[in-house]
């Protein structure tokens, strides 16, 4: 890349950051840094430090991000390896199968854990039924989980990012690497150990620190267990305080900071470029076709995580069909009103249509936008790329409220951003497709970034050689290349996009702007059976989207597979 | 690739047309098709929204022959409706203008209109001149049970009455082999440990009163026996932090999710919680088989709280001055105020389902408008008489509280819950002999803590609340360790 090109699209890439995460971030982050006078303070950072529950807060959250990391990479490495290495029964369905998990609607999801794990739940049903618990003296799981409740649920509901990751990652990995450590009489622990996981350490590592970073700052599984005493609800509670008081804001800036330093020291050990060692792949199958029992065993482990991880899901699922559930393994009558009722609601069409305007365009966004920076990154030899992909991991680690509280007060007439209300006649949607992208670059960077580290430079070098121009060398030479891996990315941010709740619920206002999240959020207020109305419409939103990730991973790719390109 | 791809689009197509096929109509103009148009930001669940929206659009086509587009903003609680405001106004100001979009602000506190009152935000309203003949002591009175129902200069005003109470789950309380509870302390009873849902007073006002009445309950209790003098205000304020204390050290969680607490008590996760009348009563009608005893139930605490409205009132500037002005009348009027506690079905009820809610004119409760209530028995003009309100008791450390609160029992409540079971569940210590609240006492909040708030300096408040909360966390951690309180 030439450096013109370099510091063009790093100015471009840097301008659309600056003014759409940065300056509104900022704008309510400063809140923190001003005193009552107006001058600059440090004082509530200090004050942070000085609150003994919000150090431990922090330092739970740490703790959550990290173990849930290992927990998660424990999961889905195997599962990556399995079915990098061998062919068996169910292979194509399963391996799409198990991103399903991935797709869990906002509120709902927790309540579908809840109706799972409650005292008067399917658990606690099952063991009294199996006589292993007494009636009168239940546990209560979701008080005595907390800390390894949550990790194990984080785990559960994340390992698809990991998975997606290195499956992409080994898929880009030249098999013959594998086959001469092989020749040369390697086991397979070392093969593992020193050949397969170096190679595809890139991958390993882009999906380890969104799972980081998203544990580390994950608000949803904490509240469910109602552990409280962890950054990111404290942040969530302390913001929705009716005092006011700044802290919150302050201890977000110490959360980015964190966040933005694990990921720096990390990707400095871990998130090196490995193209340079590696010759370009020569698709050579080194596939193991498995029979019998052990096609089966490897069929059931899938299947095994995957029912396994689709517990809440399954939750969601009975609670919207379910009379009145309680006290049982299932209900004991069921019914298809919720669905009918929800469905029916004049919000929900609109809705599902906004939703998929507002997610499509932003996946749009973010993959153009996510493609250059990844290239910057990798690509270019301009100081500060360094400093440019840690700051474009931060949109994962700010609260969502933060971002969607600085567009509200900058979208107000007289404001910065009230040219994009005016441009689009008064409707959010190119606030929301801003938000939307911003929020969800991070997953299009680390997965672009890891694919390029992992092609070599030398293909798209001969490209230029020849006398194709940049474009032309982006079209038919990385982009191919790296497709499987923009394919995970742009996946997992249209995915998250038709999830996204704290700009959804703020800057949507108007009840015909209204994306599927913020609808499920007011058919949950309903009186009576609001949270049954609102499982039924999040069981529509993760079919959806279910079939649409299924499908995408079955279309995608030479042979059936997204990630074998 | 098309014979891969048709299965997929098939499928979608399908699951995209099954909202399209159950779609039902509603009365309310489309955005941008109605002649008249109306923004209102609201707490108010979707239900309250669709009927009220329904009525109303109805009522202003006969009144006007003219539609209605009615612009329902909902950002969430008080908290959420106060930063929009904050956003909106702030930018209205810096360009010199006088309103922002929205024309009316429907539920809530008292205290969140109080504060938009006296931000000047709020214009008088007109209904006041229009419709006399609907206020007085024996219709819509200027206060009950001590609680304002409409500001001094008119510029907002109740529409409906609410009260704070008790729900709890029958099959839980069984298992914790405890009475029902009747009175709030009944929920500092150690069986309840880990097991009662509390309402977050940090992030609603409503919340936070009601923590107010659970005081003001034991302050009168005890100035009623020897008088009011400073001494018994101390009494009684201290044993209202120790009911808090108790409740708190059982609770499983503070949180800002109105539904949450009855959902979690009819679930049995929690046996017992505080929740607003309007979801007690819908959650125990919710679980109800047939006509049989519903294992949900909702009390409301003799003398332990007061009935208080959610208001209405129409913002300065509203570009929809006129339509406005309009709804707060039709809020006022008889088809208006029946509205919320009508069955569905009965005229002029609602369409869809029952709102739960109760008038807040007096007048309206005869018997047959009673006979057509979803909940005739409520009564809640009658059954208040218990409890007055008495805001020179506590009003002034209303803000105060939150933030004690936030120190004595959100903050610490690990610790606060560790020194509970080891002095009080495990050892059956007296919580007001097993804890230090000197640190809270009446004098102390006051003449300390009332001042601070209002000077709202907000890092010396954020540093005096750290200081409070370590404090506590100290003592809860030397009493788990068998120390005692004090050090």
């Amino acid at each position: 890349m030439k450096r013109w090109q370099a510091v063009f699209i790093t100015a471009g890439v840097g301008l659309v950051f600056l003014v759409f995460f940065v300056y509104p971030a900022v704008s309510v982050l400063s809140e923190a840094f001003r005193g009552s006078d107006g001058a600059f303070t440090m004082a509530y950072v200090v004050e942070v430090f000085r609150n003994p529950v919000y150090v431990e807060g922090l330092v739970n959250a740490l703790l959550l991000g990290g173990v849930s990391t290992l927990a998660t990479l424990m999961l889905a490495l195997p599962l990556a390896l399995m079915t990098h290495r061998y062919d068996f029964m169910g292979r194509k369905l399963l391996s799409a199968l198990i991103l399903v998990p991935l797709v869990l609607p906002p509120f709902v999801g927790a309540i579908g854990l809840t109706h799972v794990l409650s005292v008067t739940g399917s658990l606690n049903g099952l063991l009294i039924d199996m006589g292993l618990m007494d009636p009168a003296n239940r546990v209560d799981w979701l008080a005595n989980g907390k800390f390894w409740g949550i990790v194990v649920m984080n785990a559960l509901h994340l390992y698809p990012i990991l998975y997606m990751n290195i499956v992409a990652a080994l898929a880009n990995m030249d098999p013959a690497m594998e086959q001469a450590a092989e020749n040369l009489g390697a086991s397979p622990a070392r093969r593992l150990f020193r050949i397969t996981l170096p190679l595809a350490m890139p991958g390993i590592f882009a999906g380890s620190s969104i799972v980081f970073i998203w544990a580390f700052t994950e608000l949803g599984v904490p509240l469910v267990f109602n552990y409280t005493r962890v950054a990111p609800v404290q942040v969530f509670q302390g913001i929705r305080d009716l005092g006011q008081n700044p802290s919150p804001y302050a201890l977000v800036a110490v959360v980015l900071l964190i966040s933005a330093t694990v990921f720096a020291v990390t990707k400095f050990f871990f998130g090196r470029n490995t193209s340079g060692a590696q010759p370009r792949p020569k698709g050579r199958d080194s596939e193991i076709r498995l029979t019998g029992v052990k096609s089966l065993g490897a069929a059931m482990v899938f299947a095994g995580v995957f029912l396994v991880a689709s517990i809440p899901h399954a939750g969601v699922v009975v609670l919207a069909l379910a009379g009145d559930w309680y006290d049982s393994v299932l209900p004991h009558v069921w019914t298809l009103d919720h669905f009918k009722e929800a469905l029916g609601d004049p919000l929900v069409v609109p809705s599902i249509e906004n939703s998929l305007i507002y997610a499509s365009i932003a996946t749009l966004v973010a993959t153009v936008l996510g493609l250059a920076i990844a290239w910057v990154v990798v690509r270019g030899n301009i100081r500060g790329r360094g400093f440019l992909d840690a700051m474009v991991m931060l949109p994962l680690a700010v609260p969502g409220l933060v971002l969607a509280f600085g567009y509200l007060a900058l979208s107000r007439e007289g404001k910065p951003f009230h040219f994009l209300l005016t441009m689009a006649g008064g409707s959010p949607i190119l606030l929301l497709i801003a938000a939307y992208a911003i929020r969800r670059l991070p997953y299009v960077v680390r997965a672009a970034v890891a694919g390029l580290q992992q092609s070599n430079p030398a293909m798209e070098e001969a490209a230029r050689s020849l006398g194709a121009g940049p474009l032309r060398t982006l079209r038919r030479i990385s982009l191919p290349l790296i497709g499987a891996n923009v394919a995970a990315g742009s996946i997992l941010a249209f995915a998250f996009s038709m999830l996204e709740v704290s700009d959804s619920l703020v800057l949507a206002q108007q009840a015909q702007d209204y994306p599927i999240t913020k609808a499920i959020y007011t058919l949950l207020s309903t009186l009576g059976n609001g949270h049954e109305l609102a499982a039924a419409l999040g069981v529509w939103a993760m079919v959806f989207l279910g079939v649409a990730i299924v499908g995408a991973t079955r279309l995608g790719g030479k042979k059936g597979g997204l990630f074998k390109m | 690739m098309f014979k891969r791809l048709f299965p997929i689009l098939l499928l979608l197509g399908l699951i995209v047309a099954a909202p399209l096929v159950l779609r039902r109509d509603t009365d309310v103009a489309e955005s941008d098709q109605g002649d008249d148009r109306l923004v209102i930001i609201t707490p108010h669940n979707d239900s309250i929204r669709t009927e009220f929206g329904e009525a109303f659009a109805a009522w202003w086509k006969g009144q006007t022959g003219r539609t209605v587009f009615i612009d329902w903003r909902a950002p969430g609680g008080g908290g959420d409706i106060k930063r929009v405001l904050d956003a909106s106004f702030g930018a209205a100001k810096a360009l010199g203008k006088e309103g922002t979009e929205f024309d009316v602000f429907f539920g809530g506190g008292d205290k969140d209109f109080i504060e938009q009152a006296a931000k000047d935000r709020l214009v008088p309203l007109e209904v006041f001149e229009k419709h006399p003949e609907w206020f007085g002591d024996d219709k819509l009175p200027a206060v009950f049970s001590g609680q304002e129902y409409y500001d001094k200069d008119k510029r907002w005003v109740g529409v409906c009455v609410s009260q704070f109470g008790i729900v709890y789950n029958r099959d839980a309380i069984g298992w914790l082999k405890v009475n029902p509870p009747r009175k709030w302390r009944d929920l500092c009873h150690p069986a309840y440990f880990g097991r009662v849902a509390l309402a977050d007073p940090t992030m609603s006002s409503s919340v936070n009163q009601a923590f107010e009445m659970m005081i003001q309950e034991q302050m009168q209790a005890v100035i009623r026996l020897k008088g009011d003098t400073p001494a018994a205000r101390e009494e009684g304020w201290r044993n209202g932090m120790l009911v808090i204390l108790g409740m708190g050290a059982n609770a499983r969680y503070f949180t800002d999710s109105s539904s949450k607490v009855p959902y979690d008590v009819a679930l049995g996760d929690a046996a017992a919680g505080t929740c607003i009348d309007f979801y007690g009563r819908t959650t125990e009608d919710a679980v109800r088989h047939g006509r049989g005893e519903s294992r949900v139930h909702w009390i409301s605490p003799p003398g332990g709280t007061s009935v208080s409205v959610d208001p209405i009132a129409v913002f300065r500037g509203a570009p929809n001055g006129k339509v406005a002005q309009a709804f707060v009348t039709f809020c006022l009027s008889d088809q208006g105020q029946s509205l919320w506690n009508l069955k569905p079905g009965t005229p002029e009820g609602p369409r869809g389902r029952a709102l739960r809610r109760l008038p807040v004119r007096k007048d309206l409760y005869t018997p047959e408008r009673l006979a057509n209530f979803t909940d005739p028995d409520a009564l809640p003009f009658e059954r208040a008489g218990e409890f007055v309100y008495q805001p020179d008791l506590t009003a002034p450390a209303f803000n105060a509280l939150r933030i004690i609160i936030r120190a004595m029992c959100i903050d610490p409540q690990d610790e606060l819950k560790a020194a509970w079971k080891w002095a009080v569940v495990d050892r059956g210590g007296p919580a007001d002999v097993v804890f230090d609240l000197s640190e809270v006492g009446y004098s102390k909040v006051m003449n300390e803590w009332v001042p601070l708030t209002q000077k709202k300096d907000v890092l010396e408040t954020a540093r005096k609340t750290t200081e409070l909360s370590r404090s506590f966390r100290d003592q809860y951690r030397r009493i788990a360790e068998g120390k005692g309180a004090r050090p």
